[in-house]
């Protein structure tokens, strides 16, 4: 699909499929996270309306966006937090690393921030002598692996017990051939304990900024992002522009929605307010745009900047749950990532709004109703428009459009390749078929509609 | 141009037309459930414990039975004399050594077994996260039927507050994750257990214990 020269989702899924016992386990496994959710949402009585007030707060934050990034600006300075803006992922990334040489250290704790995999902060800083250590235990994980997170909300989603277990063993030094998940998650306890004791710099993501108070919320389950930030003397926390809500009371309506959405939790352990740095503390905030003002100006496409990053949509995506986080080649990956990253690169990721069946369960699980595999379809018709299709889909469409209207041709070819698929099963049946790569044939009619028809006809 | 001023005006100029907030915040059914219950409930369900009890003594009795081999027992309760009490200001990298952080908390909520927990009432803000258990007290009656009525109430404390909360969370049970092949284990980076005490001063304690 795409002209650039890495694999793109069709490939990497296939090499994912190469082994169908583990792909089986990865689909049941975020199956069995999306039957969680629907359990928590079918406890709530007012659900539907709920994604609906979540859906137009959005609304309205997108209307006046400029307006709440001042506001907010405005608070977090009065409550003592500095502000940062950054226009694309390298001034991000600078801005971190000005931060960080001005306090001569060259070490620090990150909770997860899907932002920084978005602008590669830890490639970034690893090339300036930077160590980061990924404090998520899912994150650390795929960090000592030297691989990207699968899943935003389940980083190491696609790894076997035994293969952390191998991992921990190899960097952690567990004991070989333990793999008890109660004995690796007490190891990365002690383990990142003393990274926490130690490091003075810590870098956080934010789930909600609101801009009539000037704070951040956190959400986290293992409480990293907190042992991160109150053992700090420096504060960093890095958002995206669009995660601004107008009013705190309006986290009631987010905070309910996001941990049933993600994992069916009622709630995450830690829901984290920041307003003000502690005595002695310093706090940053980094606005990041980095193409989401661009994004903004699509109107077929600005919807999906509601998005909270439950991932309820790759739960429940067949495409995904079979297809592992790492085809989509991109920080957020599932149905979102496939309509949040064309707007980044639209060549680079033209194969995103491909990977995708159109069933729609995305949209129905999404907590602020993104329109999402509509946007996928509408990704499509604009990729093609600018980038064309591959040769072989386009002369297929060519020929398509030359045998439908010509209905001559049309009942010639339709008899034609009855008789071969009967016949002949072994020409159509192969390689050279994209259709059967994936699928059987169907067994054909032994007369077309158009035969019965004449034949009937009183 | 700044890269600010460029943000805010390709943001201004690409928004779309004005779009009202909803007026109404759907909320869950309050007067009817029983809120201690359900929050207790919850709570059992995500990992933590509760005890409705008539007062501090009894809390007192519990945390000394349950935390007997404890070398370090942290209180921000003043109505708990016989626990260290924590110091604000102490280095909070000293906290490291702390088995048991007792802390009062402002309310819970019934719906997702939360309690809320600001700057003041932590000691020093790191103490909730960093000891190994932790241990919080509200009054029984003190528990929201939802998180709407929960940031009514905190809209509520902090316009009688004297200066708002400079930190303040949402602890809903202990620390845990489920990232090792969604297995659930309790006691990530915080605490690996939660008690939450229910104060009833109503109550007798014959019959409980």
């Amino acid at each position: 699909m795409s002209s650039t020269n890495h694999k793109d989702h069709a490939a990497l899924a296939a090499t994912f499929n190469k082994d169908e016992p583990r792909v089986e386990w990865h689909d049941q496994t975020l199956w069995w996270v999306r039957q969680k959710r629907d359990k928590a949402a079918a406890k709530v009585p007012d659900w539907e309306i709920l994604r609906d007030t979540a859906s137009r707060i959005k609304d309205n934050v997108l209307s006046n966006l400029s307006g709440y990034l001042r506001q907010f600006e405005e608070e977090a300075t009065r409550n003592g937090i500095t502000v940062h803006w950054a226009a694309d992922a390298q001034e991000h990334n600078e801005i971190l690393y000005s931060i960080l040489s001005r306090h001569k250290v060259d070490k620090m704790v990150k909770s997860k921030s899907m932002l920084t995999e978005e602008c590669h902060l830890n490639e970034f800083l690893h090339q300036k002598g930077i160590e980061v250590i990924d404090t998520d235990l899912g994150e650390r994980v795929v960090q000592l692996a030297g691989e990207p997170p699968s899943h935003i909300v389940l980083p190491c989603i696609h790894k076997k017990k035994e293969e952390i277990g191998e991992i921990f063993h190899e960097h952690l030094g567990t004991p070989a051939g333990n793999s008890d998940p109660q004995f690796l998650t007490h190891a990365a306890r002690l383990h990142l304990r003393e990274k926490f004791l130690t490091r003075r710099v810590a870098l956080t993501g934010v789930n909600f900024a609101i801009a009539e108070t000037g704070e951040f919320v956190v959400c986290t389950n293992e409480g990293n992002a907190d042992m991160g930030a109150h053992l700090a003397d420096v504060h960093i926390a890095c958002m995206g522009i669009e995660k601004l809500i107008p009013q705190r009371h309006h986290l009631g309506v987010f905070l309910r929605l996001l941990t049933r959405s993600a994992t069916g939790q009622p709630i995450t352990t830690y829901s984290s307010h920041f307003r003000k740095p502690r005595p002695g503390q310093e706090m940053h905030i980094v606005l990041v745009d980095n193409g989401r003002s661009t994004h903004l100006g699509r109107k077929d496409f600005r919807n999906s900047l509601k998005c909270i990053r439950c991932a309820a949509c790759f739960n429940t995506c067949p495409v995904y749950r079979r297809s592992g986080g790492h085809s989509y080649h991109t920080a957020v990956a599932g149905p979102i990532g496939s309509i949040l990253s064309p707007n980044l690169d639209m060549k680079k990721y033209a194969d995103l709004p491909f990977a995708s069946t159109l069933c729609g369960s995305c949209s129905n699980v999404c907590p602020v109703k993104i329109d999402i595999h509509e946007q996928l379809y509408k990704w499509r018709q604009v990729i093609v428009q600018e980038n064309g299709a591959p040769i072989g889909k386009t002369a297929a469409m060519k020929a398509m459009n030359w045998v439908l209207s010509h209905p001559g041709v049309y009942h010639t070819a339709g008899k034609t390749g009855r008789w071969f698929m009967l016949n002949a099963p072994f020409t159509v049946n192969n390689g050279l078929n994209a259709w059967y790569r994936q699928r059987d044939m169907p067994e054909p009619p032994k007369q077309s509609f158009g035969e019965w028809y004449k034949k009937n006809k009183q | 141009m700044s890269s600010r001023d460029k943000i805010l005006a390709t943001v201004q100029n690409n928004q779309p037309g004005p779009r009202d907030l909803p007026h109404h915040i759907p909320s869950g059914p309050t007067a009817s459930v029983d809120l201690d219950s359900a929050f207790i409930s919850v709570l059992e369900s995500i990992g933590g414990s509760a005890f409705i009890v008539s007062g501090y003594a009894r809390i007192a009795t519990i945390l000394h039975e349950q935390f007997s081999d404890a070398h370090r027992i942290v209180s921000g309760c003043p109505q708990l004399p016989t626990f260290e009490a924590g110091r604000p200001g102490e280095d909070p990298h000293a906290l490291e050594n702390v088995d048991l952080a007792i802390l009062p908390a402002h309310f819970g909520v019934a719906e997702n077994g939360a309690c809320w927990i600001t700057e003041a009432q932590m000691i020093e803000r790191a103490l909730p996260f960093i000891s190994q258990h932790l241990a919080l007290v509200i009054r029984r009656k003190d528990i929201v039927a939802d998180m709407h009525e929960a940031y009514a109430r905190i809209a509520s404390l902090e316009s009688a507050a004297e200066t708002p909360y400079g930190f303040a969370t949402f602890i809903a049970g202990p620390s845990k994750t489920a990232d090792i092949e969604q297995s659930l284990v309790l006691g990530a980076h915080g605490p690996a257990s939660l008690t939450v005490f229910l104060i009833d001063e109503q109550l007798s304690d014959a019959g409980f214990f």
